[in-house]
């Protein structure tokens, strides 16, 4: 089971993209628990997940929760605002599941 | 196309800045804290002020019915200070260690320690009446606005840094848990409010008599003068169309610092709404939420996702479009924003940037002339879908109506590029031509 978190500024416009993202995983038969967060919750929510990814737009958010990720041992990174503009389920799916598998082979 | 390159880099760092600085952060929490309060309020407001309700149900009923309902709003959306009190406190405590819920309590009983506890009364009669052990409703809300964040932040400080001098009474291991946590509170609890009463004497001697009026003649009311004009409205509109276009959230950079500012200008608004009396600031958070953000998502992008929805020929932008439509209705933008995309994208730079101008002015000339109502100061959430949210937030269909007027402007203006765009890429990329 992964556990994938992603945030923006109130967690609307990433969850959009958490619908999509649910979708391919289920196509793909991915097992992965897939859910967005406004930045507040992130303090709370990035302990129970296996990666951290940003909207773009908030970017910023990155270098505010880079050590809290290095101290989990989790990735965290920015979506790619052409991924992120499509809503390409798939394509950030692949980045998640990417990421934590260079992650893990570390 | 390089010039912006140059220019993200700097822009990056500010909104890093600004969206991750504590106390902003702790600012816009605390406001957040208020939210669900403020909508019930609001329903309230809104039922009890609905247009025409008087000709509808006869004027003494719709008088009942404001004040069955009037209570409501006034025990959330009027003592909006009293929230943010308790929430600086409690999110300052939380980030720094402190146990956060006597953080949250002890920036409120400072903040009320500063507060007049009379208010003065002119009867009819035109005698005046000093009513003692009374809270006056506007000192919570509206007008102590300034004065609960500035103490709140220091009542905060104060109970933190006492506790981490560890001035706290050490109970033995065989206390139970709950009972030596109240007495760790006990001397950062005491020696805080020692502060602020010291604060509450000395003001006693001053011309203003309490540190609320001071803080309002010489921090809030100027602040919000300032805050309110149509130039400093215009500055900060074309900051969030400027960090947007770098793919920066505008809007949580620039709310982070005019927030306080429009926020205490709403319930300016409110409390004029709420007493009857004539509303006193054009420019609010529900003018710059409801009548830019409200057209569509941060610059005003609705009418644009029409164009690429059902004008443009080009594959390729008739799904943007398509995409992004259902949630432009309620004016989440980013597919439109990253999709199209709007983000470093010289084409569109020109209506992006110019059209929300043009529409803040639009908007501000026809409150400013009284053809359009000015917001009432009832919290209406950015989500709400256009004509909707204008008729909300100014108690009026003319709000609607002007809201639909934006939408024609940001069409006309988006127009020109957008079918310039759709043309070069019918010529660049043939093969995907939809027939229209």
């Amino acid at each position: 089971m992964k556990k994938i978190l992603l945030a923006c500024s109130s967690g609307m416009s990433t969850s959009l993209l958490v619908n999509k993202m649910i979708q391919a995983a289920k196509d793909q038969g991915i097992e992965a628990e897939i859910w967005a967060v406004g930045q507040s919750q992130v303090p709370a929510e990035i302990e129970k997940a296996d990666i951290i990814l940003f909207g773009p737009q908030m970017r910023f958010l990155k270098k505010k929760f880079e050590g809290k990720a290095k101290e989990l041992n989790i990735p965290i990174d920015s979506i790619a605002p052409v991924l992120y503009g499509r809503c390409d389920g798939a394509g950030v799916l692949k980045t998640a599941l990417d990421l934590i598998d260079k992650n893990g082979a570390k | 196309m390089s010039f912006f390159e140059k220019i993200e880099e700097p822009l990056m760092s500010v909104g890093e800045k600004l969206n991750n600085n504590k106390i902003l952060q702790i600012l816009r929490d605390s406001f957040m804290l208020a939210f669900p309060l403020t909508i019930f309020g609001s329903i309230t407001l809104i039922i009890a002020n609905f247009p025409f309700l008087s000709d509808l149900i006869g004027a003494e009923a719709a008088g009942t019915l404001n004040a069955l309902l009037g209570p409501a709003s006034t025990a959330t959306m009027s003592i909006a200070t009293v929230f943010l009190c308790i929430g600086i406190g409690y999110y300052f405590s939380k980030d720094k260690g402190c146990d956060p819920i006597f953080g949250g309590a002890i920036a409120l009983a400072a903040f009320i320690l500063v507060t007049p506890m009379e208010v003065l009364h002119v009867t009819e009669e035109g005698t005046e009446l000093i009513i003692s052990n009374v809270l006056d409703i506007n000192r919570l809300g509206a007008k102590g606005m300034f004065v609960g964040m500035i103490g709140s932040f220091l009542a905060a400080a104060l109970y933190c840094w006492t506790t981490k001098k560890n001035w706290t009474i050490k109970m033995p291991d065989s206390v139970p848990p709950a009972v030596s946590k109240s007495f760790t509170a006990l001397i950062p609890a005491c020696l805080t409010l020692t502060v602020f009463l010291v604060i509450r004497i000395a003001f006693e001697f001053t011309p203003w008599t309490n540190i609320h009026d001071f803080i309002y003649e010489v921090v809030q009311a100027p602040l919000t003068s300032l805050g309110s004009t149509l130039g400093a409205t215009l500055v900060a509109i074309f900051a969030v169309q400027l960090l947007w276009f770098c793919g920066l959230h505008g809007q949580i950079i620039v709310n982070s610092v005019l927030d306080p500012i429009w926020n205490a200008l709403t319930l300016e608004n409110l409390t004029a709404f709420q007493a009857g009396t004539e509303i006193p600031n054009i420019v609010t958070k529900q003018f710059i939420e409801i009548f830019t953000v409200g057209i569509g998502g941060s610059g005003m992008t609705l009418a644009a996702v029409l164009i690429l929805a059902f004008i443009c020929k080009h594959k390729q932008l008739r799904q943007v479009g398509r995409l992004a439509l259902p949630a432009g209705c309620f004016n989440v933008n980013e597919p439109v924003i990253y999709g199209l995309p709007v983000v470093l994208n010289p084409t569109i730079v020109i209506p992006w940037i110019v059209a929300p101008i043009i529409n803040v002015c639009i908007v501000y000339f026809a409150m400013a002339s009284g053809l359009v109502p000015l917001t009432t100061g009832v919290t209406v959430p950015w989500t709400t879908p256009i004509f909707l949210s204008g008729m909300l937030a100014t108690n009026s269909i003319m709000g609607g109506v002007i809201q639909l007027v934006e939408l024609a402007v940001v069409f006309v203006c988006w127009l020109p590029f957008l079918k310039s765009m759709d043309k070069q890429l019918l010529k660049d990329y043939p093969e995907e031509t939809q027939s229209a």
